[in-house]
């Protein structure tokens, strides 16, 4: 049973993982929790929705799963990638001078915004996320795990060694990385951070998209608000691996998952969302830095 | 810039008044509100739609026969929240023009909101609220048409006994409704010598139960009991099933309507849910209302509590007709009230619940929910 637990929680690590690299490649090169971020995963949740339900009737597209599937991704990683940059630019570069209080006031803003928009648009129910291809269960001795499950490990997993590859070794990513370290110095350096933070943002945003869809996919409903405790649970996951860091994150988000379903299984389910608050309150005490964290140096 | 502004404004206000003063132009006659407070918005809107669609019906009828009293309704949101349910309930009682509530839909939220009503003796008819805590506060304004847990978690614990079946999972969401079904089945089954193999409790709004599943899965069970409504039902069917779990899930009201099995797909098939009342469309008296309701609301399908809103408002609106709008007076006018209306016929006891008790049992076949023998 407990293999079958951690492999629950590996799962949901995933998804928890893919949304706290958008929170922490923020943080790293802005220093502030974009709480909008939740509401972008909503949106990929609702934007991977639409876009399978019209596959389903173009007739060119019907019988192609992976052709769907793959064009759901792209365009809805796309689309939350354009909203993550549109708001960016109207919500928190005009305020990139300002006290550190005032960006983050901003980001709640837009999160109420985009929340109460969504409600409006979908209507407040929740609805069924198409079933995009049936779930076989394979079974391994005692251990069940379907075909959803090594699907969502996969891309999650895959999406991080890209992204990992694309910071280390790519010349944007050696940007990233420095406009990370101090936007001003690299400014000087010839690097047009505005476009880097923008490029920023569009990275963040699309893998929340896709985190999105990957919870329509492996829940079946999705709802204007879901995005809110998940974005609780990703921002835990990033405190937890030392926000700002990348393999933080998604150590974070591993180790959150699993410990969450650990804890429903051997203590009570009814205090599920407790364990993650209770880790997040540890973190802060013990290492406020978190696992992989270092000191940030105050700037005077 | 500000120009503009202020004159879009200023013309909105004075819009604002010209409707107002043709709003009362219309009406002649005494206006006299009806208050159904449910949720409107939120995980279990399609239920409180449903009830606002009953309610409708039954004002727009009395509207159809009576020329001395208009009656309309105050259609209020609670999103099935404790709090909204009390802001709703003292907007209710700060208008004069109320003379009764239908509500609220959750036991979680008729119960505080029942405490505001009281204070300023209106009266309150629950079409939904099933937690037996609700008439036992000694509140003499407080009336339900539907029955209680206790007896819809003993009729589901003692069904399922007989068929069989002697180990029980139980799941509920820690809310009065779901929790106290939850144990007054336990509690049932335990007397009957079964075997509830474990109690335990989940959030509203989690979508994520496969920890909990896996668990119980180990402890094989026959069935899974939940407590609770279809939202996190439905995925909890959904969920034990992908892991291997294949036992029915068996629920109760809050379960039985056509969104659980939207949300649990096919692996809603066998799954059960315990209805109070009779099938509606068993009830002779009931036709009308099911014609009514599908030409007035094409694209929606009927929700369990629907003919019990439809009810509920009536009497209220009986007991104005026949007694006038002094409160007091209604509320003594609907505890002795035998009105026989599409549910059948209603008497409320001296604690306010319906001596109408009767529970069916549906099982979904065919991904539709049917009577289960």
């Amino acid at each position: 049973m407990i293999f079958q637990q951690l492999i629950n929680g590996i799962t949901l690590g995933g998804i928890y993982a893919l949304i706290a690299l958008g929170y922490t490649m923020v943080y790293g090169v802005l220093l502030m929790i974009n709480f909008a971020h939740s509401e972008i995963f909503m949106a990929g949740a609702f934007f991977g929705f639409f876009l399978l339900i019209s596959f389903s009737s173009i007739p060119f597209l019907q019988n192609n799963l992976f052709l769907q599937l793959l064009l759901a991704f792209l365009i809805s990683m796309s689309l939350t990638g354009i909203l993550g940059i549109i708001i960016e630019r109207f919500a928190y570069r005009p305020l990139r001078k300002a006290s550190r209080l005032t960006p983050l006031i901003s980001a709640i803003g837009v999160s109420i915004f985009l929340q109460n928009l969504f409600m409006l648009v979908v209507s407040p129910q929740a609805k069924p996320f198409p079933e995009i291809f049936p779930v076989k269960n394979f079974q391994f001795g005692v251990l069940s795990v379907n075909s959803l499950q090594i699907f969502i490990i996969t891309i999650s997993i895959l999406l991080m060694v890209v992204l990992n590859y694309f910071i280390k070794q790519t010349k944007l990513g050696t940007a990233i990385r420095a406009t990370s370290s101090d936007v001003e110095t690299a400014a000087l350096m010839g690097i047009n951070t505005n476009s880097v933070i923008s490029l920023v943002f569009f990275i963040g945003a699309g893998l929340g998209g896709i985190a999105g869809i990957l919870v329509g996919m492996y829940y079946g409903s999705i709802k204007y608000n879901m995005g809110f405790i998940y974005g609780i649970k990703a921002f835990t996951a990033a405190v937890l691996g030392g926000i700002g860091n990348i393999p933080g994150a998604m150590i974070g988000g591993y180790l959150l998952g699993v410990l969450e379903s650990l804890g429903c299984a051997y203590i009570s389910s009814a205090y599920k969302d407790v364990f993650a608050f209770i880790i997040l309150i540890l973190v802060l005490i013990i290492k406020p830095t978190g696992i992989l964290g270092e000191r940030v140096q105050e700037k005077c | 810039m500000r120009k503009i502004l202020c004159f879009v404004l200023i013309s909105l206000v004075c819009v604002s008044f010209v409707s107002c003063g043709v709003k009362k132009d219309v009406k002649e006659g005494k206006v006299v509100k009806v208050a159904l407070v449910c949720p409107l918005t939120g995980d279990i809107a399609a239920m409180g739609q449903g009830m606002k669609n009953g309610a409708t019906l039954a004002i727009e009828e009395a509207n159809q026969t009576l020329k001395e009293i208009k009656f309309e309704l105050l259609a209020l949101d609670d999103r099935a929240d404790p709090k909204e349910a009390v802001n709703a309930a003292n907007q209710i009682v700060s208008d004069k023009d109320v003379c009764g509530v239908v509500g609220h839909l959750n036991s979680g939220c008729s119960i505080p909101a029942s405490a505001v009503y009281n204070r300023h003796n209106l009266v309150m008819v629950s079409p939904a609220s099933t937690n037996p805590k609700l008439t036992q506060q000694g509140f003499t304004n407080v009336f339900r048409t539907c029955t209680t847990d206790d007896v819809q978690g003993s009729f589901a614990a003692d069904f399922v006994y007989k068929k069989e079946i002697k180990g029980v999972a139980i799941i509920h969401d820690k809310t009065p409704y779901g929790q106290g079904l939850a144990e007054e089945f336990q509690k049932t089954f335990q007397n009957l010598r079964g075997k509830v193999l474990c109690f335990e409790g989940i959030s509203l709004g989690d979508r994520d139960f496969k920890a909990l599943l896996i668990k119980i899965k180990g402890l094989n069970p026959q069935i899974i009991y939940f407590g609770g409504m279809y939202q996190e039902g439905g995925l909890i069917s959904k969920q034990a099933k992908e892991l291997g779990l294949n036992v029915p899930l068996v629920g109760g009201d809050g379960i039985y309507t056509g969104e659980y099995i939207k949300i649990a797909g096919k692996s809603s098939e066998g799954d059960m849910a315990t209805m109070i009342g009779s099938p509606p469309d068993k009830l002779p008296k009931a036709k009308d209302f099911i014609e009514k309701y599908k030409t007035k609301f094409p694209d929606m399908d009927m929700q369990p509590y629907d003919p019990y809103t439809y009810d509920t408002t009536n009497i209220i609106i009986e007991a104005v007709k026949n007694i006038g709008q002094d409160k007091g007076k209604i509320i003594d006018y609907i505890k002795n009230i035998k009105y026989d209306g599409i549910i059948g016929e209603t008497r409320f006891d001296e604690k306010g619940d319906t001596l109408n008790k009767e529970i069916t049992c549906y099982s979904v076949k065919d991904g539709k929910w049917q009577i289960s023998e």
